[in-house]
């Protein structure tokens, strides 16, 4: 075929679509031009003008049937077609505003829910991780039987690094915050880490300007250079273009800036003092240590590393561990360990993954409901228009062409729908990332995308074909002959249509219960992590951090004094009840582990070690943060330098190291060959804090007191417990802390409650969506009852007539079409609690305190489902009761 | 009224093309001209030719364009394309091999 035959074809097909009117009135011009043109050949042949006209219009035969037949040629039948059920199913649509707005609006619901959640999940989930090649960067720990993920000890990062053959780099890197001062205004606390060379590298990250760290930077002694965020040297530095090789004052010590690293450098996250990925860090400085390389027992580096192309995790992992044991031939702090090698993406959104999918479940049967809802709508109206459709089946309508009739107005619906849905999408996609949980990863590569919208238009569509082919398929089965002789008054479409319809509900209902099961533990769930204990009293208290600089506050005994001073300071300010000072606060995710210590009189069990996770505290601490005293004492005035070395622990240690015993007066040391003054003697038992609300139990703890602390802990959190309103104490705090040393930055000034409640957001929010759409879920199904009892019963009202001819009260027929609700309603909870019972499995990690088999919890939803087909089949019941005996007497 | 199927079925498609591969025509024009020509044997009705014009052009083979005709009005008048002209020459070049084929056949049942 030639090019310009094709051009001809497009153009003709193009010209019969889009000129439809022009097209159509040259047909008819072209038509009646020969009709005349015979006309006058009949006059010239001597008929007069009429006879003419009438012979040549006879020749000619039905004009309207040419036209047709022409229009045929024109083989844009199926678009002409397509436009016209388009224009037929506008009209019926229209003809039926509740019908269409009730089915519209569900399928926008649950279209725009579905298209929010995936814009979550297509952010965090599916898109790549914003690193060159992230698939192929992983996260190493430790593992031992105590600890599942733990960080490495730097001498045997070393040995890894240099002996690996997995990788194409490896680097540590640790979190140390830094104070910068002598920049112009206050001193800042930058978040800052200490990062081996090749750090940079690893992420595949270049600095805009200047260099990475070199190898011999790691040497003790040379690592004063550091490497500045974009944020940092625009805020701090005004941008100056000359920075590289400018001294900066960090920790009141003189830094090399070597270089600036561009704007939008994510931080990959780590788990040990943690800092969440995409967080802010502000500086980064290279990783220097000393001391014995065959003393392994200290771990406080984190892992990563960049595989070489091909090379699997499991491969590196087995690399990793061939090493590590050879290694603990060498080395006794090397004994114990496995490494647990996890990819950056799992170590990131793992956390979230089951949640997020168990969200996109939800919100999937949410959409199934609506499909069977709609269909089920459909099907009722399919129902009534039952004479319709067999007067065109008689009249000629093929099968197919009913068929894609009826599929152009499910199409319309869903179009409808899913243009609506994109919208409420747009605006619940901000409302989900504004309410999801504190420290959700990856919230800024959350946005609509094409890819988003690519979603909301595919299952748009998908549904309008689901939810209109089965309607489509059962109405176009009608029997024309059947369907005309029935003569409207039991046209019921047959008892198939009837069971099809019913089965629909059954189905709705038993997925609404599955997704009202969900919410329902999700909920006991939730109640039960509010009502448990948590140890602690999180109102009115002040909390805040500060550093101190190891450089002017070396010595244990600086670091002490300071933070007494600061305390005697704090407790003088006007409004504060008791002011206190530790490593920690609750729930923030603090888990410093000590093991391996001696208690005396005991040995650990074969294989363990005793361990506890280690603090230090401020006299008054314990009372500051409300934990309670179990027995013996809080620390007080007593516990100095000198004196005799005091602990207290907590409850579960207690119990686990020294069952059934007064442990008040036991000692423990943390030397292998303790003198009489290396012994700790317990003083006070305190109640049990778990480290998160939703840990299984509480860990073994204890605290060391601040003025005997075996080592400087120089960044320490400040608790304020107030009388009243606590933000009042805020330049209070500020003040004191610059009038003893004005090169300190108070940082991360919260209310404790803030920070308790944070850790509730990711059950809150499951809970809430979940809860949302078990709620939609319940009022499709409701409609969906109601639909088919109230088509019943309009269908029935001739024999409810004869019925109450027959003594039938009124009672009796409320109860007979109750119960048919009712009926419909109990076998879609048998099917809904059966399958809550097979998938109720997935839930178990998301609960706290609850079984997703939870029995008062199905008992509940059975009962809710019940309840709801009751109030949904009344309102037809009602109906029934005024069916008139009359009326269907006189039918018959 | 005779139809289409009354034609060999495609013949009236070659008498249409060979009809205007002379010159433009109209569609009343074309009617008459083949009956004339057939001294009146075949007689293609309106109900035939109009939606077989428009098949040709839907397929690009003839081109309608507008015109006074000799009667001094406006009327269709269709053309052959390049793409017709091949065309013709296929449906010709069709036709004698199915009429020659008919004939031996034919023949072949009279001399037995």
């Amino acid at each position: 075929m030639t090019a310009g035959r094709w051009w001809d074809v497009v153009r003709m097909r193009f010209r019969s679509l889009t000129k439809r009117r022009r097209v159509e009135t040259e047909l008819d011009k072209e038509l009646r031009y020969h009709v005349e043109r015979q006309t006058e050949e009949n006059i010239a042949a001597g008929m007069n003008a009429r006879e003419a006209r009438e012979a040549a219009s006879r020749i000619f035969g039905g004009v309207s049937q040419i036209e047709e037949e022409c229009r045929d040629m024109r083989r844009t039948q199926y678009l002409e077609n397509f436009s016209q059920d388009l224009r037929y199913a506008v009209r019926t649509l229209g003809k039926n505003p509740t019908f269409t707005v009730v089915i519209v609006l569900t399928l926008a619901l649950s279209i725009g829910a579905n298209s929010a959640i995936f814009g979550v999940i297509d952010g965090v989930l599916l898109k790549p991780l914003p690193y060159p090649q992230a698939e192929r960067i992983a996260r190493v720990f430790y593992r031992s039987t105590a600890y599942p993920k733990f960080p490495l000890n730097p001498w045997d990062f070393l040995d890894f690094r240099a002996r690996n053959r997995s990788f194409e780099g490896f680097a540590v890197y640790t979190h140390a915050d830094m104070q910068l001062s002598g920049a112009g205004g206050d001193p800042v606390k930058l978040s800052a880490f200490r990062i081996s060379s090749g750090y940079f590298q690893v992420l595949g990250l270049h600095p805009a300007m200047g260099r990475e760290f070199d190898f011999s930077e790691e040497r003790p002694g040379n690592g004063n250079v550091v490497i500045l965020s974009d944020r940092v040297w625009r805020n701090q530095f005004g941008a100056t273009a000359d920075i590289l090789g400018k001294k900066v004052l960090l920790e009141s010590r003189p830094f090399t800036v070597v270089g600036v690293m561009p704007p939008g450098v994510d931080h990959p996250g780590n788990s040990y003092n943690s800092v969440a990925y995409g967080d802010t860090v502000d500086a980064w400085t290279p990783f220097t240590f000393d001391g014995n390389p065959n003393n392994r027992g200290s771990h406080y580096v984190e892992g990563i590393g960049r595989l070489k192309p091909g090379v699997t995790e499991e491969q590196a992992a087995a690399d990793f561990n061939g090493l590590m044991r050879e290694m603990a031939t060498q080395h006794e702090g090397d004994k114990g360990w496995t490494i647990y090698m996890v990819p950056l993406f799992k170590e990131i959104v793992g956390p979230v993954h089951k949640m997020l999918l168990v969200l996109l479940g939800a919100v999937g049967l949410v959409l199934l409901i609506a499909c069977v809802n709609a269909a089920n709508l459909l099907l009722a109206r399919a129902a009534a228009r039952h004479r319709e459709v067999a007067m065109r089946a008689a009249l000629g309508a093929s099968r197919g062409r009913l068929v894609r009739q009826m599929l152009a107005e499910s199409l319309l619906v869903s179009v409808l729908g899913g243009a609506l849905g994109a919208m409420l999408a747009i605006v619940g996609l901000r409302v989900l990332v504004a309410f999801l949980p504190a420290g959700f990863p990856r919230l800024d590569a959350i946005h609509m995308s094409g890819i988003v919208f690519g979603f909301t238009a595919a299952i748009a569509l998908a549904t309008g074909l689901i939810f209109g082919l089965v309607p489509a398929v059962q109405a176009s089965r009608t029997d024309p002959q059947q369907g005309l002789r029935d003569g409207g008054r039991s046209s019921t479409g047959g008892g198939r249509q009837t069971r099809l319809r019913a089965a629909l509900v059954v189905g709705e209902v038993g997925l609404a219960c599955l997704l009202l099961v969900g919410a329902g533990v999700l909920l006991r769930s939730f109640v039960n992590l509010l009502k448990s204990d948590s140890g602690f009293r999180p109102e009115h208290v002040l909390t805040a951090e500060i550093a101190l600089p190891d450089a002017t506050y070396k010595a244990k005994a600086a670091v002490a004094d300071f933070y007494t001073r600061m305390l005697a300071n704090l407790s003088a300010l006007p409004g504060t009840r008791s002011a206190a000072a530790g490593t920690d606060l609750p729930w923030t995710g603090y888990d410093e582990n000590m093991g391996g210590f001696t208690i005396e009189g005991k040995t650990p069990p074969p294989n363990e070690e005793f361990h506890a996770r280690y603090h230090t505290a401020s006299p008054d601490y314990f009372r500051a943060v409300g934990i309670p005293l179990v027995r013996g004492r809080f620390f007080d005035e007593r516990d100095k330098k000198d004196s005799q070395r005091t602990l207290i622990i907590n409850d579960v240690m207690a119990r686990r190291y020294w069952p059934g015993e007064d442990v008040i007066g036991k000692r423990i040391t943390f030397d292998d060959n303790p003198k009489e003054s290396d012994w700790f003697t317990v003083v006070g038992v305190v109640g049990d804090v778990k480290d998160k609300p939703e840990s299984a139990a509480a860990e073994p703890a204890f605290w060391w007191p601040l003025m005997q602390q075996p080592f400087p802990f120089r960044s320490m959190t400040i608790a304020l417990r107030a009388n009243g309103d606590p933000t009042l104490l805020t330049d209070g705090v500020r003040s004191v802390v610059r009038k003893l040393d004005p090169s300190l930055a108070v940082a991360h000034v919260k209310l404790m409650d803030k920070i308790a409640d944070e850790n509730f957001s990711t059950p809150r929010f499951a809970l809430f969506l979940v809860g949302l759409f078990a709620g939609l879920a319940l009022v499709l199904a409701a409609i969906g009852i109601y639909g088919v009892i109230s088509y019943s019963v309009s269908q029935r009202m001739h024999e409810f007539g004869m019925r109450v001819a027959l003594g039938a009260s009124s009672g009796n027929l409320l109860g007979m079409v109750m119960r048919q609700g009712v009926l419909l309603a109990g076998i879609g909870v048998v099917i809904g609690i059966g399958s809550a019972l097979l998938f109720g499995g997935v839930l178990d990690s998301l609960l706290y305190g609850v079984s997703a088999r939870d029995p008062l919890t199905l008992i509940g939803v059975g009962a809710l489902a019940v309840v709801t087909a009751t109030l949904a089949s009344f309102p037809s019941a009602r109906r029934a009761t005024g069916a008139d005996p009359m009326t269907s007497l006189r039918a018959e | 009224m005779s139809k289409p199927s009354d034609l060999i079925q495609g013949t009236l498609d070659l008498l249409i093309l060979k009809t205007i591969a002379l010159e433009p025509m109209h569609g009343w024009a074309i009617a008459k001209r083949i009956q004339q020509v057939s001294k009146e044997v075949l007689q293609v009705t309106q109900g035939a030719l109009y939606p077989a014009l428009h098949r040709l052009e839907q397929q690009g083979w003839v081109r309608g364009t507008w015109r006074e005709s000799e009667s001094g009005r406006e009327a269709k008048f269709y053309s052959l394309t390049k793409a017709g002209r091949v065309q013709l020459d296929k449906e010709l070049e069709q036709w004698q091999r199915l009429s020659s084929a008919v004939v031996l056949v034919i023949n072949a049942g009279q001399e037995a």
